[in-house]
């Protein structure tokens, strides 16, 4: 009776603590895909705002064919963009891209002067920073995740239920904030 | 150094999630205690007086409550004097608001709430995440660049991720309309009201309100100490960090805000321990009278000395003045 009573207990501690884990990697999944899809919302909130862009420097720099046909195809690659690796990629191209579109522009100061090209240039910096806020919660997120299915014991739950590891959104150039450490 | 930095990068999401079920757990402790201090009180009042004015009394204490719940954040808006303002209005600090939003998670933008105060200091409350709002002084504007700005709104946005916001918005007017109710018996003791037709027993009926009104005041400055621990303070800043990425920038910002001495305006014992910053300044009397003891934040020194371990930097050291 008595090992009838603890061999029930444990049963139950067991399945208590598998309903737990598995819980916790299903939130962190959907958590981190949310994460992507925040991400996701910004990169193409920023392509939205580059054919007016294009149109409001082309008035000044018509000749300068080659960097719109580039921020064009950076454009179209975000729009069609597969997956996190595929997003980012695209997302570096992008920047890129919009880096040279905007070294052309420098050359114009009446280009810099007008009041719809500064709205689109402060536009596209809040856009900007707003993807480095999204990726910074992506990646955390995906740590977590990570992490917690690759730590035992939950690493057995994270198998059995097929869990796999998501990517990090990596930026070719990463000039993020320098990690810090984190105490509790 | 390097590997710890880098692990430690990740959201420390085990800390999170205890954190919101302590906040739980303890939302439903400040709850559980003011229903039974509003039972006491109710007891306390049908004994003396009548039965019908002590229903009455708990009739009032439940739509209290239940009001509570619901417009914390707006009780508490209202009395510090806080209003909203629109992206229009404040672009600037808003597209600052929604980036730590983003960066922390939060699928909705709390709101933003200014009050018009030249002292620096701001303060978040609310029911839940989408029924939240962070509340800056014009003061803390005019202060604080946009790096220092953006380490406030994530510790304010850490008090909203981690459910903070819903503890410390109801114990504020749960707990808070304790030493009111309090201060009303000592009143009604005096002047005694109400016993018109008991002659001979005023005396002990007032020493008996005035008993129970001595027990009801610490109890409920302990209710208030248990519930918010000062903990919770660093807890926000180290997730700020982990939100902004910037150690230094939230340190910078708390050290502005220890050599600024301008004291806030609007503030009572209540609302005291959401701000960011205790807006009780050491010259004043209810915090120097009590010493350290009763104290809703800890020292910004011991803050800032946590933020520069964690980021690894050291911040210039206060103006000499301040010794």
């Amino acid at each position: 009776m008595t090992v009838l009573i603890i061999v029930i207990v444990i049963v139950l501690a067991l399945l208590a603590w598998v309903a737990y884990s598995y819980n916790r990697l299903v939130r962190l999944r959907n958590e981190s895909e949310q994460g992507f899809s925040g991400i996701d919302i910004q990169l193409k909130r920023r392509a939205d705002l580059i054919p007016n862009l294009v149109e409001s420097v082309k008035a000044y720099a018509a000749h300068e064919q080659g960097v719109f046909d580039e921020v064009a195809q950076a454009r179209a690659a975000t729009l069609s963009a597969q997956g996190v690796a595929g997003a980012a990629e695209a997302a570096g191209q992008t920047g890129a891209a919009l880096g040279r579109l905007f070294a052309v522009a420098e050359a114009y100061p009446q280009l810099r002067a007008s009041e719809n090209f500064k709205q689109l240039q402060d536009e596209l910096t809040d856009t900007e920073d707003k993807i480095a806020a999204a990726r910074r919660y992506y990646n955390s997120v995906v740590q977590a995740f990570n992490t917690a299915q690759q730590t035992f014991p939950a690493s057995l739950i994270a198998g059995t239920f097929g869990f796999s590891p998501r990517e990090y959104f990596r930026l070719e150039d990463d000039h993020d904030r320098d990690p810090v450490a984190v105490s509790f | 150094m390097t590997t710890t930095a880098t692990r430690s990068r990740s959201r420390s999401d085990v800390t999170l999630q205890q954190q919101i079920r302590a906040n739980r757990f303890r939302t439903f402790l400040v709850l559980l205690g003011f229903g039974l201090l509003s039972a006491v009180f109710v007891g306390v009042i049908a004994v003396a007086y009548q039965p019908g004015v002590a229903g009455l009394v708990g009739i009032v204490a439940i739509v209290y409550g239940v009001v509570s719940w619901f417009a914390a954040g707006s009780i508490i808006a209202s009395a510090s004097g806080a209003h909203k303002v629109s992206k229009e209005d404040q672009p600037e600090v808003y597209r600052l608001l929604e980036n730590v939003a983003i960066a922390a998670g939060i699928p909705k933008t709390p709101d933003l709430y200014m009050i018009d105060d030249p002292s620096p200091n701001a303060f978040a409350a609310g029911r839940d995440p989408e029924h939240a709002y962070v509340a800056v002084t014009t003061g803390i504007l005019k202060l604080m660049d946009k790096r220092e700005l953006e380490g406030v709104l994530a510790h304010e946005m850490s008090h909203v991720r981690n459910r903070d916001v819903r503890l410390m918005s109801l114990a504020a007017v749960l707990v808070g309309v304790i030493a009111l109710a309090a201060d009303l018996l000592m009143r009604i003791t005096i002047f005694g009201g109400g016993s018109d037709e008991r002659e001979g027993g005023l005396g002990a009926i007032g020493i008996a309100i005035g008993i129970v009104a001595a027990i009801l005041a610490p109890i409920g400055a302990s209710l208030l100490q248990l519930s918010l621990s000062r903990r919770r303070e660093y807890l926000a800043d180290a997730s700020a960090v982990e939100i902004t990425g910037d150690a230094e920038g939230l340190a910078m910002a708390l050290a502005a805000l220890r050599d600024d001495t301008t004291p806030l305006h609007t503030v009572t014992r209540a609302t005291a321990h959401l701000y960011i910053e205790s807006p009780l300044r050491d010259h004043q009397g209810l915090r120097s009278s009590l010493g350290g003891l009763f104290d809703t934040h800890p020292p910004l020194e011991d803050r800032i000395a946590r933020l520069e371990q964690m980021g690894g930097f050291t911040l210039p050291a206060a103006p000499a003045a301040r010794a």
